[in-house]
């Protein structure tokens, strides 16, 4: 058999490239704007997962709980960590989490904190955007909203804590409910997320409040509209949001505690130790997220002035009932932002769309299995170059620290070292008086006579009321501080500079009280005279 | 999907959320029922602890040592003691204290000393508080929900108890019966009963001062060992030892000695109607009550008293601080007095110790006049207390016979 012969004097004319068929099924096919959207998403991810300090407060207290957890394979019955509440009942409202974090971890090393934490607030992102673009079809305007969620959220989005769970099932439930469409599996979608929910975190409440508040909303739209009770009862969207309603409440009661999960979030959110912290108080102007919440309210003022969409009346009692759940208390600020935003994106549209530029068909066309490659290599790309994408890929952290990873505040220096004291037998009898924000990480990190030694931790609503008070008195060097230390037989301190630079002063100055280390995140004192 | 929701997909789909709810209500525990019903109703749950006696345990004492109080020294102390109160504004806290030392049992041949019995009814009767205080003084007993009796206290009234579950304590130990009719205010048909249900209910494990609930929780309780506060909290004999033993030994009334006794009260219910505390706890209290019999075999003053700064040993001896008033002195030495004399022989210093500072508190008891005695009663009736104590006696039956051959004779006719 002869070979052809090709003549290689005369140049080829180039294959036509537009002859090459797209072989990518049309449902995987995406477009442009997806492809660009998720590349924008996996810096997100790559930023937060790399960038993004792992914050030194609750994170560590709930890891150590699912230790706990995982260890005995069941939730304890009372507080199991902190020594002064021994016997106070223990209502885990974040069990699946902690189990979930403390599994990751035990199997992926520190880096799955980092992976947990980015792939939450990526996918709460997504969610936004996803449904904001919908809406809007405009990539801008949803980019504004996302980023307006983002500095509402900020300050909420930077502790990592079983909440950040909470936020994304919130969002996933306001992706479901504002669905134009609403689909045959919504009705197992939602129950099934408020299982998940309740098991998570405790915020499972603002769900349903949301449901309600639509199914209220629609009833009041009616009511105005018809004027008769008929109407409403016989509406299809009041149906269906009071149905989800009831399915919501019945699933939330596949948890570990049943009905009694109801009574211990509303307990927890009116315990008296709660208004004594800084999120648990109104939220004001000082405050950056108070400034982002202003601003955000001033647009969404200016867009309800001009905007010509009809105002339901669900948004209005969301807007303004959230609103001013946040306004009590600042921590609630996180279900109003995105409410707010995605209401922002609504109304923004309408007004884009009326004043500027006219809603235009999507090209079908510019779909194309191009993008949907670039989509996944941009996620692949996002994921790959993380802490966690380099374990999880190549088995191994590489060059990651934990000391890279987590806050700059977090007691890694304080905690070897008192834990060194504990090997050499050094460490004294006794409690030990601790920031509060660092006893997380002293009942994770700290050997096990430190973790019996540990006064208070994150865990404020499990604290008894007077302990609670005598931890503020001496934080406060209030009058009497050191009979205070006197009466839980203190022999050890360990402070932080940022919120008790007072106290240390005092105690530097004090002979009762000798430094035995500190640094410029906070200092360890030893009674010289250990009661 | 079809958009709309027919009727009787509504309907039926209530079922399933219906029989949800009633699953739920179905397997809640009683501690979950008792939370959730808490929550709803907004009224304060009570401790969910059953008490099977009507009368409370008996801590028995242990010595009959004349060398340390002879008859003669003993009936001169009691006679000092005798509750010799005027009968208008009787301040709670003292008659507590007479009470106490006395018991509802005591009668004096002296028309000036109340009894037992009137004491008692001072403190359980509203009738004969407003006798003593006027109409318009806040009650010493307050009616609560579900059949309590909260005990006004504080150190800003005279009208009103001192210590937290001061009262209940010192009823208990006078040997007032839980069916006790107890007279409030508003009601005619509680008992004494009341009292401690309320105090169960209102107990704070970390509030500043317990001695004197643990105290009587023992008493009342044992051999239960563990039971539910009103909040859910667990708590137990196991936890209030610990709670009497944390912090400084200073810390606490009467320079730390009340904790002292209580904690002995705990080990002593433990050996007698026990065990109300696990083996670790137990060890740890005799290890602590141990450790407080070494500082004071090396803290005593050469006259035989401990002072009032006794947590730190020898350095009070050596280094003496002058100014402790005298009757700080008093408490110390006649309320560790009081635990040595209910207290085994282990966690003694030597007797020798124990019969000197006997000695001297007797003769500084002695010394005071009747109006200085009144006037500090509190501290002086735990002298009198200890001294029983240490014969296996109590004041009444101790003073009763003693009048038998003793009357009393009128100041007149001297």
């Amino acid at each position: 058999m002869t070979a052809p012969t090709h003549d290689h004097t005369q140049p080829q004319p180039l294959a036509d490239a537009s002859m090459l068929e797209d072989k990518v099924p049309e449902s995987l096919k995406l477009s442009r704007v997806v492809a660009g959207l998720t590349a924008l998403l996996s810096v997100l991810f790559f930023a937060v997962s790399t960038f993004w300090r792992l914050w030194h407060t609750d994170l560590w207290g709930h890891l150590a709980y699912g230790r706990i957890i995982a260890g005995a394979k069941s939730i304890p019955a009372t507080e199991p960590l902190m020594p002064l509440c021994v016997g106070v009942p223990f209502i885990d409202t974040a069990w699946l989490t902690q189990v979930t974090s403390y599994a990751m971890f035990e199997r992926y090393g520190f880096t799955s904190l980092g992976f947990l934490y980015a792939a939450s607030v990526t996918a709460m992102s997504a969610l936004l955007v996803y449904r904001g673009y919908q809406r809007s079809q405009s990539v801008g305007l949803t980019l504004c909203g996302w980023l307006l969620w983002m500095w509402g959220c900020w300050t909420q989005l930077s502790i990592v804590r079983p909440q950040l769970a909470g936020m994304l099932c919130f969002a996933t439930l306001l992706v479901l409910v504002t669905s134009r469409h609403p689909r045959l599996w919504h009705w197992f979608a939602v129950p099934l997320l408020f299982v998940v929910w309740a098991n998570c975190h405790g915020s499972f409440l603002v769900g349903l409040v949301l449901l309600a508040t639509l199914a209220v909303g629609r009833a009041v739209d009616l009511a105005v509209r018809c004027g008769e009770f008929r109407a409403i009862r016989r509406d299809s969207q009041v149906r269906r949001f009071v149905l989800l309603l009831e399915l919501a409440a019945a699933a939330v009661l596949i948890n570990p505690y049943g009905l009694r999960l109801y009574a211990e979030v509303l307990t927890i959110a009116n315990h008296p130790n709660m208004a004594e912290l800084g999120e648990w108080q109104p939220l004001s102007l000082r405050m950056p997220q108070g400034q982002a919440v202003a601003a955000i309210g001033l647009l969404l003022v200016v867009l309800y002035r001009l905007s010509p969409r009809r105002v339901t009346a669900a948004e209005v009692m969301l807007l303004f009932g959230f609103g001013s759940a946040a306004l009590w208390s600042s921590r609630m600020i996180v279900w109003w932002v995105p409410l707010a935003t995605y209401f922002a994106m609504l109304h923004a549209s309408a007004v884009w769309h009326a004043w500027v530029s006219p809603l235009e068909q999507r090209d079908p066309s510019s779909s194309r299995g191009l993008w949907t490659v670039v989509t996944l290599g941009a996620a692949f790309v996002g994921f790959g170059l993380t802490p966690f994408g380099g374990r999880f890929l190549h088995g191994n952290e590489g060059s990651w620290k934990l000391q890279t990873l987590v806050s700059r505040q977090t007691p890694l220096a304080i905690v070897k070292q008192l834990n060194e004291m504990y090997e050499q037998k050094k460490l004294p009898r006794g409690l030990m008086f601790n920031t509060y924000e660092w006893g997380d990480y002293l009942l994770w990190a700290g050997s096990p006579e430190l973790q019996q030694k540990v006064f208070v931790a994150s865990h404020v609503h499990l604290v008894p009321r007077e302990v609670w008070q005598d931890y503020i008195a001496i934080s406060n060097v209030s009058s009497g501080w050191e009979d205070l230390l006197d009466r839980y037989g203190i022999n050890l301190i360990v402070l932080d500079e940022s919120t008790h630079d007072i106290l240390i002063r005092r105690l530097r100055e004090n002979e009762n009280w000798r430094a035995n280390y500190s640094d410029n995140v906070g200092a360890v004192f030893v009674r010289r005279k250990p009661i | 999907m079809k958009r709309r929701v027919s009727t009787s997909i509504f309907l039926l789909l209530q079922l399933p959320v219906i029989a949800a709810l009633a699953w739920s209500l179905a397997v809640l525990s009683p501690e979950d029922q008792r939370q959730v019903k808490q929550l709803v109703t907004r009224k304060p749950a009570a401790a969910d602890v059953r008490i099977e006696r009507n009368e409370a345990l008996v801590i028995a004492p242990l010595y009959d040592d004349p060398q340390l109080v002879s008859d003669e020294e003993l009936a001169a102390v009691l006679k000092r003691l005798a509750p010799r109160f005027s009968t208008k504004k009787m301040r709670p806290n003292q008659i507590e204290h007479a009470l106490r030392t006395w018991h509802v049992g005591a009668t004096f041949q002296e028309p000036g000393a109340l009894s037992g019995v009137q004491m008692r009814d001072f403190l359980i009767n509203y009738g004969e508080f407003v006798k003593s205080w006027e109409p318009t003084t806040e009650p010493l007993l307050q009616d609560r929900p579900n059949d309590g009796v909260f005990i006004r206290w504080g150190r800003e009234e005279a009208s009103a108890s001192v210590h937290h579950d001061h009262l209940l304590a010192c009823l208990t130990e006078a040997g007032v019966p839980r069916s006790e009719p107890v007279f409030t205010p508003g009601r005619r048909d509680l008992t004494f009963g009341a009292i401690l249900n309320e105090a169960l209910r209102d107990f704070r494990f970390d509030e500043r001062e317990v001695e004197w609930s643990v105290m009587a929780f023992g008493l009342w309780l044992a051999p239960t060992k563990s039971w539910r506060l009103a909040d859910g909290r667990e708590m137990s004999f196991d936890l209030l030892a610990e709670r009497l033993m944390r912090g400084h030994c200073k810390v606490g009334t009467c320079g730390g000695t009340h904790r002292l006794y209580s904690l002995m009260v705990l080990l002593r219910l433990d050996e007698s109607h026990g065990p109300i505390l696990s083996p670790n706890v137990r060890q740890a209290a005799f290890d602590h009550l141990a450790a407080v019999r070494d500082i004071l075999t090396n803290g005593q003053f050469d006259d035989g008293h401990w002072p009032y700064n006794w947590p730190i040993g020898k350095e009070a001896v050596d280094k003496p601080d002058a100014s402790i008033p005298l009757f700080r002195h008093v408490i110390a030495t006649g309320h560790h007095l009081e635990w040595l004399a209910i207290a085994p022989e282990t966690l003694h210093p030597p007797r020798d110790q124990i019969r000197q500072a006997a000695a001297w508190v007797i003769q500084k008891t002695l010394e005071r006049t009747d109006t200085e005695i009144i006037s500090d009663y509190t501290f002086y009736s735990h002298v009198a207390n200890a001294m029983c104590l240490w014969r296996k006696t109590t004041p009444a039956k101790f003073w009763m016979e003693w009048e038998t051959t003793h009357p009393f004779v009128p100041p007149a006719a001297h």
